[in-house]
């Protein structure tokens, strides 16, 4: 499959100062990939250069497997950080100018903007002003505007800062569509929660570099190892002799087990069960939040990139 | 460049002028205005104007009598009275528009009393005095014996600073002393004044198209009137640019539209939809100026006296004016833009927005230069400033059509002038509109023009 999206090493200093030191990331047809970091760590910057806001000083931005054409982005929704509305327009205006810069005829948005409008339960305010609308409606529409000329590719520049529950949750509902459409997702995010629920694969920067990228999931099983909680009674002393165990932590109604690399819990469920009374038995990820801390820190110290797996499949 | 960008950008920019009300508002009350400007006064004068009350004691007893009758109203018909005071010397039928105004002025104005001379001054005057403060009455003249041979009499009043009447009446107190002298001294006044009649010099404006009679008068209001207008706009829409930029910068809404319009695209469009609604704008108003100034429509509206010339527009005219309005636009409009895009909000773009308006102001003072003497060396070279091209060129064209190189060169330079200021503030713009937070100091902005 054709990456959406590609970035090779690129760079961008503001003078002495490196906001973005080679950074290289991928975006796969039919995922949502998250650009994780720090505040400064690089992020807008980033996005600015993919959308060609700011030039990088070195590296590449391909879209759709070549080098990035001026009218490739718009093929895709974006949502800057900081991000506002004409406040003397219509919402239906404004909608009307949004799409048309992406190239969209008037009439064919027409039938698509009271289609959307409707979606987020403001077709009423279609002919009002924008400075009319609470600050709950304005978000649906800049987030109808972003997707509104069926753009192959969103970039979102933390898109859950400052959107209460209501508009959090559409916009995780776009995400999954995105992924289930086979079309893509790349946002940045600080907040390790949203990210972990969210991606398929991530990309962590901090002081503009790439300290940890990947699939997410491979990302939790290396830094994690293959660790699954157990609630069983019996004799818990003899956990730690079955096979495919490497280690088993004591705890109050049972004991956290640390597989071995090339075991899994499918494997070692029959054997345990046979050496204590298993009540519960799943497999206890460690939260992306510690990935987080531990890679930032690990690359504080090594002063590089500790992701070796960056731009790895 | 992609035009098609561009003019989606033009479009909004334009529709959200042309739909606003203020817009129109602006569009339909400023011809108004000026109309009211034109009329009102007239109107006014006519009608209610609050008499003055003089009381005059005369102490020479010739002049006081005389003075009331010249300044007290006179029928209308019956005009010799007022016609004669004051500017004796004007023809009938040939006085301008100011002198039928004036003349109206001093029928209506004066409620004259002549008090006779009590033996006691000293009392008479404390006695006056207290009139005038009890309201009985506006002013009191003091004329002394020897008012004649001194040339001096006195005015009183609570209030002496309203000098167009104290103007009027010494004018009267003049007229009515000379022609005491004049008999006095065996000569008719009628004579003298039949002798001492003004010359009066008809102006004719040759113009390419041969002489065509116009009043000095005519050309002079139609080249203020273009000049101010110009400025007008100029002003007025450099700063609709200015706030708009900001205002895109200030709502986060820029960097939503940069992702697919490069902020030169931005800037073209931007400027080019202004422009538009200005030109909307400018056509009404000067459709409107060219229909007043019609013959057959200038005979129909009946408050213009006969005898006042009201200038002709010419196509050619316009045609300088909206040439000259379009380069004056993009030159102040592209600064006008760069200095909103450096700043975050009005209050701070404000003071280098007024730096920009003192170039818009300086033609300002070349104007009474400009119009007593077009072709003087100074005119011209003002007017090739690119800068002051704009007004000043279209000063010089009002009034008298300039050189063909002189305008040819103007407008090349004008324009070569603008394509730089548009390369130079696109660099300042596109670095600016993304640049949130501290105010950029002279060096950054340098800096941006240089690397951006």
């Amino acid at each position: 499959m054709t990456p959406l999206l590609e970035l090779d090493a690129v760079r961008k200093s503001y003078g002495d100062f490196r906001a973005v030191d080679g950074v290289s990331l991928t975006v796969e047809p039919g995922s949502i990939c998250g650009l994780l970091g720090p505040n400064g760590a690089g992020k807008t910057t980033s996005i600015r250069m993919i959308m060609d806001i700011i030039a990088p000083d070195a590296g590449e931005v391909r879209f759709f497997g070549r080098p990035r054409q001026r009218d490739d982005l718009l093929r895709v929704g974006y949502l800057p950080e900081e991000r506002g509305l004409y406040r003397k327009m219509t919402v239906t205006d404004h909608l009307v100018f949004l799409g048309r810069l992406h190239g969209a005829k008037k009439r064919r948005m027409v039938p698509a903007i009271e289609e959307w409008l409707d979606k987020v339960e403001l077709s009423e305010w279609a002919g009002k002003k924008v400075e009319e609308l609470s600050k709950g409606m304005q978000q649906k529409i800049q987030l109808v505007g972003t997707v509104l000329h069926k753009p192959d590719l969103l970039v979102l520049d933390e898109p859950f800062s400052g959107l209460d529950p209501i508009n959090q949750g559409l916009f995780k509902d776009l995400l999954a569509e995105y992924r289930r459409d086979g079309r893509a997702v790349l946002f940045s995010t600080h907040i390790m929660e949203q990210a972990d629920k969210l991606c398929d694969r991530i990309c962590l920067i901090s002081r503009g570099r790439v300290v940890l990228a990947g699939e997410l999931k491979a990302i939790k099983r290396r830094f994690g190892g293959n660790s699954y909680r157990l609630v069983a009674s019996g004799n818990l002393d003899r956990l730690a002799a079955v096979p495919g165990v490497a280690r088993a932590i004591a705890q109050d109604d049972g004991a956290r087990l640390l597989l071995e690399d090339d075991a899994s819990g499918a494997e070692v469920l029959p054997r345990l069960l046979e050496a204590v009374t298993v009540h519960e038995f799943r497999s206890e990820e460690p939260e992306l939040e510690e990935i987080f801390i531990q890679a930032v820190g690990d690359s504080e110290r090594t002063g590089g990139a500790a992701g070796e797996e960056r731009h790895a499949r | 460049m992609r035009v098609r960008q561009a003019f989606v950008v033009a479009q909004r920019e334009y529709l959200a002028r042309v739909k606003s009300l203020g817009f129109w508002l602006a569009t339909i009350v400023l011809p108004l205005f000026l109309a009211a400007i034109g009329i009102l006064p007239t109107l006014f004068l006519f009608k209610s104007v609050s008499a003055h009350r003089v009381a005059v004691v005369d102490r020479t007893g010739e002049l006081g009598a005389e003075l009331a009758t010249r300044l007290a109203p006179a029928p209308e018909a019956a005009a010799p009275a007022a016609q004669t005071a004051g500017k004796a010397e004007a023809e009938p039928g040939t006085e301008g528009f100011e002198q039928q105004l004036e003349r109206q002025l001093e029928a209506a104005r004066f409620e004259v009393t002549v008090e006779p001379a009590a033996a006691d001054p000293e009392a008479q005057q404390a006695e006056l005095n207290r009139r005038v403060l009890e309201g009985e009455l506006d002013a009191w003249i003091w004329i002394a014996g020897d008012a004649l041979e001194s040339s001096r009499v006195e005015y009183h009043a609570a209030s002496v600073s309203n000098f167009i009447t104290q103007d009027r009446l010494q004018d009267a107190l003049t007229a009515v002393a000379r022609e005491h002298r004049y008999r006095n001294a065996g000569l008719d006044p009628e004579q003298i004044r039949e002798l001492a009649r003004r010359v009066r010099m008809t102006t004719f404006r040759i113009t390419e198209e041969g002489g065509e009679e116009e009043g000095a008068e005519a050309g002079l209001i139609l080249a203020y009137a273009l000049f101010f207008l110009l400025y007008m706009v100029l002003v007025f829409y450099g700063q609709q640019v200015m706030n708009g930029v900001i205002e895109e910068k200030s709502s986060r809404i820029v960097e939503v539209v940069v992702s697919t319009v490069r902020p030169f695209e931005l800037l073209m469009g931007k400027l080019l939809g202004i422009c538009c609604a200005a030109l909307t704008q400018l056509a009404v108003w000067l459709g409107t100026m060219v229909a007043f100034t019609l013959p057959g429509v200038v005979s129909a509206m009946a408050w213009i006296p006969e005898d006042v010339d009201v200038p002709s527009i010419s196509a050619g005219l316009i045609v300088h004016f909206v040439l000259l309005f379009l380069l004056g636009f993009f030159v102040f409009s592209t600064v006008y833009a760069a200095i909103g895009s450096a700043f975050n909000n009005v209050q701070e773009a404000q003071q280098w927005a007024g730096f920009i308006v003192i170039f818009l102001v300086a033609p300002v003072l070349f104007f009474w230069m400009v119009i007593n003497d077009p072709d003087s060396t100074v005119s011209v070279v003002a007017s090739l400033i690119p800068f002051f091209t704009p007004l000043l060129m279209m000063l010089r064209i009002a009034i008298k059509t300039p050189p063909f190189w002189q305008v040819a060169l103007g407008y090349l330079l004008t324009t070569a002038f603008t394509l730089g200021m548009i390369w130079l503030s696109a660099r300042v713009y596109r670095t600016g509109i993304l640049m949130y937070g501290k105010k950029p100091t002279l060096k950054e902005l340098w800096r941006w023009m240089r690397y951006a």
